[in-house]
């Protein structure tokens, strides 16, 4: 992690144009793959609505809204893992592993179920990823956020909120059950027009924040007493960057619900392909849209006609490489 | 003074059962009767039984990886388990017999994978990361075990009860189909207690006071997974259980494993049915799945110890 190149980078915008392909193309493939499968020339005909009425009305009516779901909830997810990732020099410290997307999805399951509060869904989960960051790092104590205490403090957190949701959803009907259920294993079926304007607009702002405190950001990875000399405003940063993080995952977990590992996984690979020494979030964010259609791509043409939340895609996908990463003889350091 | 509060525990449970049953039963109707005879003692017996199963599990398992954090169903014990188990029922099988026995064989390869990944270097040191990768372990199985649910609708009616953990409507002869292999995991706990004891030395200690670790490991391995398996196809995952019985037993035992191990014997039982109480009456008239009040209850005592500043060496 030496920042030594100082000059532009141009193996970091040939990353960024690649993905950006990358992501264009899986959207073209999950507008036109489905039960109804529609030629890519067709798709793109139809998203001007200049194809037959069917293509037109399964590309647009059917399937754009579900792609603007997944690219939205899951470039946010990137993004809000990455930051956690960087703020708790714990490349472990994701949302969905601290607890907060379960605590996120406890507290919509609430307002969806109406036990007794009328908040709509994305206020809810925004309120219960706080909550949740909040018991994480007070639990964290002194020892903060580096450790692998924090963690499990976390997953302590996760599997409270997990029975909350439980509790719920066994003292409603079993419709209201049963409906609810892929929500609570992520799912872009869930969604509701409201909140995914509501993350558009919520990602957009994060994003435009990001970039203007993308240099303190990219110091705090140094030792604290470098970056303060360097001119960050740690505590400042740190809580922006931490407000941003849980607006992102409440706002994305109203969306698609706690749509596992895809915060650890796409900064993890970002990382990698990127320059080091910066905090990778354009590509972190295309890299989370890509894995989250990708994901509910197969998810729905695997055992078509039944459908597979994304949820289970991703965990199923992810969990080995979070092992490995985990079970590696000699872990690389993960601070 | 430790045996008096070993037989104050002994008759937490008792106790709690006789509680529940007079406050609702209502006296001596038929009607009561059967509800009491055909309900609730199966009910009592089985949590008694997965109560015990799972304590000595996760005390066994917690002397073997030194680890005051290994938790059958934090390790992903219960999950491997329960996910041989769903296979099962979406295969078709109904019988006690062959659920038990395939949730015993689920369990045996979850405690497999955890103590091979104890084994990988640096891990033993390392209590957090192993629970860490634990839980990875059963989110993965869970994940795969909903997948089996949305592949087969009736299949998942049956797990979907079961998979969240219940003593409710549960036959005698589940039961009596998971005696045997419980009866010869307490054999085999009573017999490894000593060398276990010796093991939580360092293995060499172990070696020099003539005891093989090795076969001692696949020992315990074998009872945890008789145990685990045992209890999951009687209740379903009941997740923290096994943290929250050896936690208690530690607190009044003290270091020696050996008596830990003993004092989870009535422990086991006694926290287990009172969270079936506490699962009976907090949501009536319905109930609140089993699985759920052990959650509610054991997720506080990991944070209390993961919070406890140094983790309790053993």
């Amino acid at each position: 992690m030496t920042p030594h190149i100082i000059t532009p980078d141009k193996r970091n915008m040939a990353v960024h144009l690649a993905l950006a392909g990358l992501l264009l193309l899986v959207c073209i493939a999950a507008l036109s793959i489905g039960t109804v499968r529609i030629s890519p020339q067709d798709t793109l005909r139809a998203l001007t609505g200049s194809a037959d009425p069917m293509s037109n009305f399964v590309v647009r009516e059917l399937r754009l809204a579900r792609v603007v779901a997944g690219l939205l909830s899951g470039a946010a997810l990137a993004l809000a893992g990455c930051l956690m990732q960087t703020l708790a020099r714990n490349r472990l410290a994701t949302p969905g592993i601290i607890g907060i997307d379960n605590a996120a999805t406890a507290f919509a399951v609430a307002s969806v179920v109406g036990v007794g509060v009328s908040v709509a869904p994305p206020l809810m989960a925004l309120a219960g990823a706080a909550t949740a960051t909040a018991i994480a790092f007070g639990l964290a104590g002194v020892q903060g956020t580096r450790g692998y205490r924090f963690i499990v403090s976390g997953i302590g957190i996760g599997a409270i909120a997990g029975a909350v949701t439980q509790v719920m959803l066994s003292r409603v009907a079993i419709d209201a059950a049963n409906a609810a259920y892929p929500w609570t294993v992520g799912s872009l079926n869930a969604r509701a027009e409201q909140s995914v304007l509501l993350l558009g607009a919520g990602l957009a702002i994060a994003y435009l924040i990001l970039l203007n405190i993308r240099r303190p950001l990219n110091t705090l990875q140094l030792p604290d007493a470098t970056a303060i000399s360097l001119g960050t405003r740690i505590k400042t940063t740190r809580f922006l960057g931490l407000a941003l993080s849980v607006l992102l995952t409440g706002l994305a977990v109203a969306v698609c619900g706690p749509v596992g590992l895809i915060a650890l996984l796409a900064p993890e690979l970002a990382r990698s392909l990127c320059r080091p020494g910066r905090i990778p979030l354009t590509a972190s964010a295309l890299l989370g849209a890509i894995f989250m259609l990708t994901a509910d791509l197969l998810g729905r043409t695997l055992f078509a006609p039944l459908e597979v939340p994304v949820g289970i895609i991703t965990a199923i996908l992810g969990s080995p490489y979070l092992l490995w990463i985990l079970l590696r003889p000699s872990p690389r350091s993960l601070t | 003074m430790l045996v008096t509060l070993a037989s104050l525990l002994y008759g937490a449970g008792p106790v709690s059962a006789g509680d529940a049953i007079r406050a609702l039963s209502g006296g001596g109707s038929s009607e009561a009767r059967f509800v009491i005879t055909e309900l609730r003692v199966p009910r009592t017996l089985i949590a008694l039984t997965a109560g015990l199963a799972l304590g000595l599990a996760g005390a066994l398992l917690q002397a073997l990886t030194r680890n005051p954090l290994a938790e059958p169903g934090l390790l992903g014990v219960s999950a491997g388990s329960g996910f041989a188990v769903a296979l099962a029922i979406l295969l078709g099988a109904t019988t006690a017999t062959l659920t038990t026995l395939v949730a015993q064989a689920g369990a045996l390869a979850g405690c497999a994978l955890v103590i091979a990944a104890t084994r990988v270097q640096g891990m033993g040191n390392d209590p957090i990361r192993l629970v860490l990768a634990g839980a990875t372990m059963s989110a993965l199985l869970l994940a795969l075990t909903s997948m089996l649910m949305l592949l087969d609708q009736r299949a998942a009616d049956e797990i979907r009860f079961w998979i969240t953990g219940s003593v409710a409507g549960k036959s005698l002869a589940m039961l009596e189909a998971t005696l045997p292999s419980i009866a010869v995991a307490l054999l085999l706990s009573a017999f490894v207690a000593r060398p276990l004891a010796a093991m939580a030395l360092g293995e060499k200690a172990a070696v020099g006071l003539g005891h093989h670790p090795g076969r001692i490991r696949f020992l315990v391995i074998i009872s945890v997974a008789l145990l685990v398996g045992a209890a999951t196809a009687l209740a379903g995952p009941l997740i923290f259980v096994g943290l929250v019985v050896p936690f208690i037993a530690r607190a009044f035992a003290g270091p020696d494993i050996r008596k830990t191990l003993w004092l989870c014997v009535p422990t086991g039982p006694a926290v287990v049915l009172a969270a079936d109480v506490v699962s009976r009456l907090i949501a009536r008239p319905s109930e609140m799945p089993l699985g759920v009040v052990t959650a509610l209850i054991g997720a506080p005592v990991l944070l209390i110890i993961v919070r406890a500043g140094r983790l309790p060496s053993l």
